[in-house]
């Protein structure tokens, strides 16, 4: 049985000092702590390794190597099977190189992935630190604003403005932004409030440090665990989304490749050829569990709930 | 409890500040929504007559529904015809009501049955894995739920639909008469949509349940307590770490309403379940504004009354709250 922390400062908020994690029981032998010190480190690297790895095959191999057009194929070499010469993971039913389209499909998902993010992180983190950390009237209503964020169905804002202004990569990142903003705002939010009457934050105030020098210089170093750990999450989550926009023919428009609508053509011949829906979608699971695994080791290390 | 006691107590008054928040928050709601449908460049009187239509057709068919008027004068009328219940009509001239009161159930069906579904199974599947962590059950656990967290539901939906209604025949892959059935034929019809959308939501709820119940086991002094006072593990695990567990699962049940209609749309339009969501993405295609203000006003309801009902939960079953005391 762990022993209680001595240092457990707020029952109830979840909020843990950060420092080293709890020491093990006595008792423990040298090896099984060892295995668990190699545990830890391989769930943060691997994860890490396979975003890494993925991130390079998107952005850097096409600089490297030519690969066929992820748009345009020989009709000739239409429904080539997985490990054909030339075609390594196949080609389409009209003939395209379904690697290419992986590889140009993924650089949109991460650009709109990062993208949303980065929006989220900026405007959220704004909206929500200033709402937490000047607290009164200031808090209501930027509290209220982000509810009526929360509340509003971003797939609605993201489809009409596809709808009106015609589908682009930068339409998308608006549109999903309606999404990414209010998440952030209300996480960083709570993360202020937590923090905010630490003693370590009133000896600051006390000192006659201005609110802004404050929350620059001690609030956000203190609550950037959590924005990077739940941004992780967030990408994941974004490429989810963009796949769907591209699935209901309202993301990325086509010819560019992407993962959403490389499901939904593929889904026409499902029963025939199962590769198509399959290939584009085990790798959007093995992006997004990579990028969930990722922020789930940063959490443990850095002690963030 | 007293009347008098319930019209002081710091619950009521929560109860009381958070219905005023949710007005608020509601009002926005319709109102963003109709502003960004106005922002946008509107051909709803070209699209409907099509592409040979003269300009003077057009003109007079947006002057017949009122959308040559501007925005202001238009969510004004919207806004009263709100407050008498009359949610307009759209542009195939069928009333938004009788869309809603038609389609609206056979989504909240749907949806319940994936919550409750998932709910039920993430409560077991979280309470066998806390039992004893790092085991293989748990470490069983969490590779189904970063799956389910990981796996996009529309994709996952089409896998369920290639084994279990084309190779094995168990279920249909069209659930286009969901609702007005048998109960048996629900059953038929929404286990797969249902499943669709469940997967996600079940892997949030495990995750997050199994997590409270460790940590609450570890941590906790009650638990100390009710351990040295000779309590079985099943009964301290269940009896108070899931007790205790519970409320920040409702919480995440709550805030998790509205982000099920964008999920919903996409399922029901796959499955061609004849629920609000696929009306909705019918409604955003055509620019059918009066439909889409509905139905967005109703999830958004839904979340906000989901978010309500959290609160109300915690001020109801957990005692620091009902008798006023801070949590933090």
């Amino acid at each position: 049985m762990a022993a209680p922390r001595p240092e457990a400062a707020l029952p109830g908020t979840g909020y843990l000092p950060p420092g080293p994690p709890l020491l093990p029981p006595v008792g423990v032998s040298s090896r099984r702590l060892a295995s668990q010190r190699l545990g830890r480190a391989l769930r943060l690297w691997i994860p890490a390794g396979i975003v890494l790895l993925i991130l390079a095959t998107c952005f850097l191999l096409p600089q490297v190597t030519s690969l066929p057009s992820p748009t345009n194929g020989n009709i000739l070499d239409a429904g080539d099977p997985p490990f054909s010469p030339g075609h390594w993971l196949g080609t389409d039913p009209v003939g395209v190189d379904v690697f290419s389209q992986l590889v140009y499909g993924g650089q949109v998902a991460f650009e709109i992935g990062f993208g949303v993010t980065g929006i989220g992180i900026a405007v959220g983190s704004l909206l929500g630190v200033t709402a937490g950390y000047f607290g009164g009237w200031v808090d209501a209503i930027l509290s209220r604003v982000l509810d009526i964020l929360i509340a509003f169905p971003a797939l609605v804002l993201a489809l009409a403005i596809a709808e009106g202004l015609g589908p682009s990569e930068v339409h998308v990142i608006w549109a999903l932004s309606a999404f990414s903003i209010p998440a952030f705002g209300r996480l960083t939010r709570g993360a202020t409030l937590v923090v905010r009457d630490l003693p370590f934050m009133v000896a600051a105030r006390l000192a006659g440090t201005r609110g802004w020098r404050v929350i620059a210089r001690h609030v956000l170093p203190n609550i950037m665990p959590g924005i990077v750990t739940f941004s992780l999450l967030g990408i994941g989550v974004v490429i989810i989304l963009e796949g769907a926009l591209d699935y209901l023919g309202e993301g990325i428009p086509p010819p560019t490749a992407s993962w959403g609508a490389m499901i939904a053509s593929g889904q026409t011949v499902l029963t025939a050829q199962p590769e198509y829906v399959l290939i584009p979608s085990i790798v959007l699971v093995i992006v997004v569990a990579a990028l969930n695994m990722l922020g789930d080791a940063l959490r443990e290390r850095w002690g963030v709930r | 409890m007293t009347g008098a006691r319930l019209a002081g107590s710091p619950a009521l008054r929560l109860v009381g500040r958070r219905l005023l928040a949710a007005i608020v928050v509601l009002w926005g709601v319709t109102f963003l929504t109709f502003a960004v449908m106005s922002a946008l460049p509107n051909d709803t009187a070209q699209v409907l007559l099509g592409l040979h239509a003269t300009p003077a057709q057009v003109a007079e068919l947006n002057k017949a529904l009122g959308l040559n008027r501007p925005f202001p004068v238009r969510y004004w009328h919207w806004l009263v015809g709100l407050l008498h219940g009359n949610l307009g009509t759209d542009l195939e001239g069928a009333s938004v009501n009788s869309q809603l009161a038609q389609h609206l159930p056979v989504t909240l069906e749907l949806l319940a049955y994936a919550l409750i579904g998932s709910l039920l199974l993430a409560v077991i599947v979280a309470v066998l894995a806390a039992r004893k962590p790092n085991s293989l059950a748990d470490r069983f656990s969490l590779g189904v739920s970063m799956l389910g967290l990981s796996a996009a539901p529309y994709a996952f939906a089409i896998f369920l639909i290639v084994i279990f209604a084309v190779k094995l025949n168990w279920f249909p892959v069209q659930s286009n008469s969901l609702g007005s059935g048998t109960l048996l034929s629900f059953f038929q019809q929404g286990t797969l949509p249902a499943a669709s959308l469940g997967f996600p939501l079940f892997a949030i709820y495990t995750r997050l349940l199994r997590a409270d119940l460790v940590e609450q086991l570890q941590r906790e002094d009650y638990i100390v307590t009710a351990k040295a006072k000779g309590l079985a593990p099943w009964r301290v695990l269940i009896g108070h770490a899931l007790r205790n567990s519970v409320f920040s699962l409702i919480t995440v049940v709550g805030l998790n309403l509205g982000t099920l209609i964008g999920a919903a749309a996409i399922i029901e339009a796959l499955f061609s379940v004849p629920g609000i969501g696929a009306e909705l993405l019918t409604a955003i295609g055509n620019k059918d504004v009066p439909l889409i203000e509905g139905v967005v006003l109703v999830f958004a309801l839904v979340t906000v009354l989901g978010n309500l009902a959290a609160d109300l939960a915690y001020a109801v079953l957990d005692p620091r709250i009902r008798y006023g005391r801070s949590t933090s």
